[in-house]
């Protein structure tokens, strides 16, 4: 060990380091817990901090070589209180999601306003290029860095808050857009929303708060799951297999046991076999259960062989390479359709795996369901038309990887802290793996930097319990960025067939759709996935019959699972590209074709109860179907046309621009509808209490993962109580503390748990009042009211939410004032939007770049417009790479080429599109407050809407995702242009 | 990969050289490219921070790119043209552009790397420490040897320069990319993303370029857009 000396926020400061030893490494045994942890090599900027006043990422900087120099972290700025006007502005504008680099990013704008007090966008852009933002977009934290800086000159700044942008049609039909109408004019970031006249003001709920959490978020405050260090802590490393299917012969882990230091090595010859299906699902988690802590076969290179406990991650990683494992290499197989071939390597062929469909063709899903009869409609129909999609693997990749620490507590339970989207799953699925009861379990969910449906999976959970045990000393997980990448979750690849039929007046009578997913080398998502690709494929167009054939094939890829949209990018994918392919067939504008078909208010969506985890039988014919009671999608159709520039699509001198030959350029549209929630099955759970000073505490399952979720659910209970929301105090979620909630997945927080907080305020509302009205004199409790932190009587007379408190608690018929409500739904109002994209085309090159993208989205009416528009903005930016340049490549041993950011492209702030969102108001009766999901439908119109846009550019439609170079070249090729 | 085991800051170039002398060290300039995994030979590395290193200086139609210079140092320096800094940029983002230097580049010679193409338009001339130098093109096609310390990287200036790329994104690193520069009715033509390191090219001799295949361009198209974009280059440049 070498003593070094920097000067870190100011203070001489002395650390012990070893060569290999990184800056970022000591800072964080420093406690400078706002840095963190994004890969090795640097490339997310997760750890950036200032090195002599110089933006760099840490990892980078070897401890040895910042001897003497000064280092400056998020820290330095929290000597007073109250937020420095960079980090407040951060706060303001929304710019923090999960908030896992917002110490980066503050930085870098010290950095950047220190060299320049006023600078441009593209000075912003450019200093944010090393700091990868998988949740905002960049757009609200460039328009922080705006707005810090004018703050910072002293220039005045307006609050920042949604622009109310006035309606063009009357909520049911189209509308002529004015060619010269430019729209509002402000900054990007700023949510437009349209509002309705069914939605009353309110005085908490549709505003812009800040979010709950911003403090400790911009603040860098120990926060996450790995800002603890328990005592005597060891730190684990999972061998995984080189290998996409083989058989472990032996494992001799002879010297690593021997190693000093190294404290438990766990694998199957030591660890009970006890089959699970991994997926963070309600119970019963969906068959087959085909996954076991460790076993004797694996089935996709990176999947796990062995774990190790030991002193430190060094000793960890060397007892690692001790391991002396010998392999009977099998055959493996990577696509779906070779998969289910007859004669393709049986990837599960043990035998204590039951409830695989058929086992010889590895297909472990086969479901279908239909509504009439797709086929005699097809026989009737004057056109039928088919196409095949194929959509490829990406990865969630949120910034903060996987990471669970676990430890048994006084009492000898299991306490597991962890990055985690599903606490009160992971508790149930744990406890038979290591044989503890779910009442000796807590899974402790702190904050999270981003899930996106990784983290909806018992992951890693089960390894550092097993440890835990086996060692009795807290035991510590991460994975690395490439160990994410290849032994985390994925994106399910999937090829899709449409059949279509259509009258001769343009309606569609059919619809067909054929499916084969990819579920790699266990099933874990890969039935719930699959249904919510057939449930969106066919329920947003409007056809009598309708049939969903699936299979769901094992390969060998590493796992997929989860992913934000859940299915639902893959479909509408497929069907809208189709739906477009069918209508320039027709001869039809493309637009006005889907809109002839797609479902309105009140329509029906015929075959939606027959799909899915609670699916009922597809060939009885039910009393009744699911309708749609809230659409404002043709308000979503005429803001995103008129936001696009629409009317361009037909004008042939700007579609080929006469001073740049090779440029092609196109518009794209796609209809999109997505669900809230799953019926009858998610539910949330949600307690409030008063307190002495009339603010509450509430608590809830529900997860918030940088969603914003504790926000929106802080909010409405604000609404009922007549509070600020500062008055609520949001804690989520601790399965030993807060209520059952099935967790953040499936577009269900605001909606599910929403309701819930509203109901548990509903309760502590109604006991406010009955006592409020004994101390008021009032004879009718339901008179009162309650706002501004008071209670009001009819004639005018109040007390306060603090007098209310003071009395019922320490003064007279003492009781704590509380309610609890759960809620589950037998809805599941689909919000809808409008995905519209302009694109530029090198004919001479392939090379697509996107120019802008917007979304118009009815989600109800928007708790909070700032974030549910930051949802909007990061989930159409992480579509844009699922349709432009995220791909898993592999070589023909199944290995992945690509598992470094970089190589595996996400977009960066220097390169983004312009966007634009807006927010269309509805008023869904069944939601709180009218809301309906917003989360997940970003993630489902940008790939088709490209592809549709490259048709209007060039006349070509490519059905593979994604729109790589040279993938386009070729298809421009062959068309001859 | 590296096994990182001893730690040298050496203050004088002479001190730095010594301990370049023996074969387990390497020089240590911004450590962008320097990984530890715990496995592989064990390494010392002799960090250059004390040695001045860092400085860009201009000689009439010469600029000296000093080894431990940062790309974002070259992209904040007007004396630098225009192409070298724009590739500079390009090269890495913000929080890698501040470490990563102009003799790491050249000792990493990446095959798609836009500065080492711009240096080889401007007729980079690569300085050691034992007084020798040697054209760029040399140094990436020969390797450079353990013991081999660059102390700087000259470049000539003037003429007009073009540049042209194709990524899967705007800022992606280029599948391929040529960069430009007229001067003096001589235009030199450099390529990336076409072989091991970028290299120069006469423009009617593409054909001969045999580019490699992997995940994001195969061979063909590489060629292809060889052709293309050394076109538009040319074309901007006459």
């Amino acid at each position: 060990m070498t003593t070094i000396t920097i000067n870190l926020n100011g203070t001489p400061t002395t650390a012990e380091a070893l060569p290999h030893h990184s800056l970022f490494r000591i800072l964080r045994e420093l406690g400078m817990f706002s840095v963190k942890y994004g890969s090795a090599t640097g490339e997310t900027g997760a750890a950036a901090v200032l090195f002599d006043g110089v933006l760099v990422s840490s990892e980078m900087v070897l401890a040895l070589k910042a001897d003497g120099h000064s280092v400056t972290t998020v820290e330095s700025l929290n000597t007073e209180s109250g937020l420095h006007p960079i980090q407040a502005a951060f706060a303001t504008t929304g710019a923090l999601q999960s908030g896992y680099s917002a110490g980066a990013m503050v930085l870098g704008t010290m950095a950047l306003l220190e060299r320049n007090p006023d600078p441009s966008e593209e000075e912003i852009r450019d200093m944010l290029s090393g700091i990868l933002d998988r949740e905002t977009g960049y757009v609200k934290p460039v328009e922080a860095v705006l707005r810090a800086a004018a703050v910072l000159r002293g220039d005045s700044v307006e609050s920042f808050a949604p622009l109310i942008v006035p309606t063009l049609t009357d909520g049911t039909n189209a509308a002529t857009i004015d060619p010269n109408d430019a729209g509002p004019l402000a900054s990007p970031s700023v949510p437009r929303v349209v509002p309705s006249i069914d939605v009353p003001d309110m005085a908490v709920v549709g505003k812009g708060e800040v979010k709950v959490d911003a403090l400790k978020l911009v603040k860098g405050n120990p926060a996450f799951t790995d800002d603890i260090e328990p005592r005597g802590m060891l730190y684990a490393k999972v061998l995984h297999s080189p290998h996409a299917h083989a058989r472990i012969v032996s494992i001799d882990d002879t010297a690593a046991v021997a190693l000093p230091g190294v404290h438990a090595v766990l694998h199957h010859g030591n660890t009970a076999r006890v089959k699970y299906a991994s997926g963070g699902q309600s119970w019963p988690n969906p068959h087959p259960y085909d996954q076991v802590s460790f076993d004797d076969t694996v089935r996709h290179v990176g999947d796990r062989v062995a774990a190790v406990a030991a002193e430190s991650i060094e000793l960890a990683e060397e007892a690692v390479r001790l391991l002396d494992v010998t392999y009977e290499v099998l055959p493996a197989v990577f696509d779906e359709l070779e998969a289910i071939q007859p004669g393709a390597p049986v990837i599960h062929s043990e035998t204590d795996t039951e409830e695989i469909y058929d086992r010889d063709r590895n297909i472990v899903h086969h479901f279908e369901a239909e509504r009439g009869s797709v086929e005699a409609a097809f026989a009737a129909a004057p056109k039928v038309y088919e196409g095949t999609f194929r959509v490829h693997q990406v990865q969630q990749v949120p910034i903060e990887p996987h990471i669970s620490i676990a430890w048994l507590d006084s009492d000898e339970r299991m306490v597991v802290r962890t990055a985690t989207q599903v606490p009160f799953h992971t508790r149930r699925m744990l406890a038979p793996l290591i044989g503890m009861d779910v009442k000796n379990i807590r899974v402790i969910k702190p904050r999270i930097g981003g899930g996106f449906g990784a983290k909806q999976e018992m992951l890693i959970e089960d390894i550092v319990a097993h440890l835990a045990i086996a060692t009795r000393r807290p035991v510590r997980l991460e994975l690395t960025r490439e160990e994410e990448f290849w032994a985390s979750r994925t994106r399910h690849p999937q090829t899709i067939t449409f059949r279509s039929a259509v009258d001769g007046d343009g309606n569609l009578t059919a619809q067909h759709m054929r499916l084969v997913g990819n579920t790699g080398a266990y099933g874990t998502h890969g039935y719930t996935v699959q249904a919510v690709s057939g449930l969106r494929g066919l329920t947003s167009y409007n056809a009598p019959n309708k049939r969903f054939d699936c299979d769901v094939a094992y390969t060998n890829i590493p796992v997929p699972g989860a992913y934000r949209g859940y299915g639902a990018p893959q479909a509408e994918f497929a069907l809208e590209s189709h739906m477009e392919d069918i209508a320039h067939d027709l001869g039809r504008d493309p637009l006005e074709f889907k809109r002839q078909n797609w479902v309105k208010l009140g329509d029906e969506l015929n075959i939606a109860p027959h799909i899915g985890e609670r699916a009922t039988d597809g060939t009885v014919e039910l009393d009744e179907y699911p309708r749609v009671m809230s659409s404002g999608i043709e308000e979503c159709v005429a803001q995103g046309q008129r936001s696009i520039g629409w009317h361009r699509r037909l004008d042939p001198q700007w579609r080929q621009p006469a001073d740049r030959p090779h440029i092609r350029r196109g518009l794209g549209f796609a209809f999109c509808m997505h669900g809230s929630g799953i019926p009858f099955l998610d539910m949330g759970g949600c307690s409030i209490k008063i307190n002495d000073d009339g603010s509450f505490n509430m608590l809830v399952g529900a997860t918030d993962l940088g969603t914003g979720a504790d926000t929106v659910l802080g909010q409405i209970a604000a609404e009922v109580l007549g509070v600020p929301l500062e008055d609520i105090i949001v804690y989520s979620s601790d399965t030993d503390v807060t209520p059952f909630d099935t967790g953040a997945y499936a577009s269900s927080t605001t909606y599910i748990s929403g309701t819930a907080a509203k109901m548990a305020a509903e309760v502590v509302r109604k006991r406010i009042k009955e006592r409020a009205a004994e101390m008021l004199g009032v004879k009718e409790p339901c008179t009162l009211e309650l706002h501004d932190r008071r209670i009001w009587a009819p004639d005018g007379r109040s007390i306060t939410m603090e007098e209310l408190a003071l009395h019922t608690l320490h003064w007279e018929d003492q009781e704590q004032i509380m309610g609890t409500a759960s809620f589950m739904s037998p809805d599941c109002p689909p919000p809808f939007a409008a995905q519209f994209i302009e694109i530029e085309v090198d004919i001479q090159t392939g090379q697509v770049e996107v120019m802008k993208m917007t979304m118009a989205v009815d989600c109800g009416v928007a708790i909070n417009p700032i974030t549910a528009s930051g949802q909007v903005e990061g989930g159409m930016v992480q579509a844009l790479g699922y349709a432009h340049c995220e791909e898993y490549a592999y070589d023909d041993k199944g290995r992945m080429l690509n598992d470094r950011l970089g190589p595996y492209k996400i977009y960066r702030a220097d390169e983004m599109p312009q966007t634009e969102v807006f927010l269309v108001q509805t008023l869904e009766d069944s939601g709180p407050f009218g809301a309906k999901a917003v989360a997940e439908i970003p993630k489902d119109g940008v790939a088709p809407a490209i592809r549709n846009a490259i048709i209007n550019a060039t006349g070509v439609a490519i059905n593979n995702l994604p729109f790589t170079p040279e993938r386009v070249w070729s298809a421009l090729r062959s068309a001859g242009v | 990969m590296h096994q990182l085991v001893g730690y040298h800051r050496p203050k004088s170039l002479a001190e730095a050289t010594g301990l370049l002398e023996s074969p387990n060290r390497m020089p240590l300039a911004g450590g962008t490219t320097i990984v530890h995994d715990g496995g592989g030979h064990p390494v010392e590395l002799v960090d250059l921070q004390a040695l001045g290193l860092g400085t860009i200086a201009t000689n009439g139609s010469h600029v000296e790119l000093g080894a431990t210079a940062t790309l974002q140092a070259v992209l904040d320096s007007e004396m630098v043209p225009d192409a070298i800094r724009k590739a500079a940029k390009a090269d890495q983002p913000s929080t890698l552009r501040t470490l990563a230097t102009v003799g790491g580049s050249v000792g990493a010679a990446e095959g798609e790397s836009l500065l080492l193409a711009a240096l080889l338009v401007h007729d980079a001339i690569v300085n050691f420490a034992d007084d020798q130098s040697a054209p760029l093109a040399e140094v990436m096609s020969n390797g450079l040897s353990p013991g081999d310390l660059i102390v700087s990287v000259s470049v000539t200036t003037g003429g007009s320069t073009a540049m042209a790329a194709t990524g899967r994104t705007p800022r992606d690193t280029p599948i391929v990319a040529v960069v430009g520069r007229r001067n003096d009715d001589h235009t030199r033509l450099a390529i990336c993303g076409v072989g091991p390191t970028p290299q120069l090219v006469e423009e009617d001799s593409l054909g001969q370029l045999e580019p490699p295949t992997d995940f994001r361009g195969t061979a063909e198209y590489r060629k292809r857009l060889a052709e293309v974009l050394t076109a538009r280059v040319v074309g901007e440049l006459s």
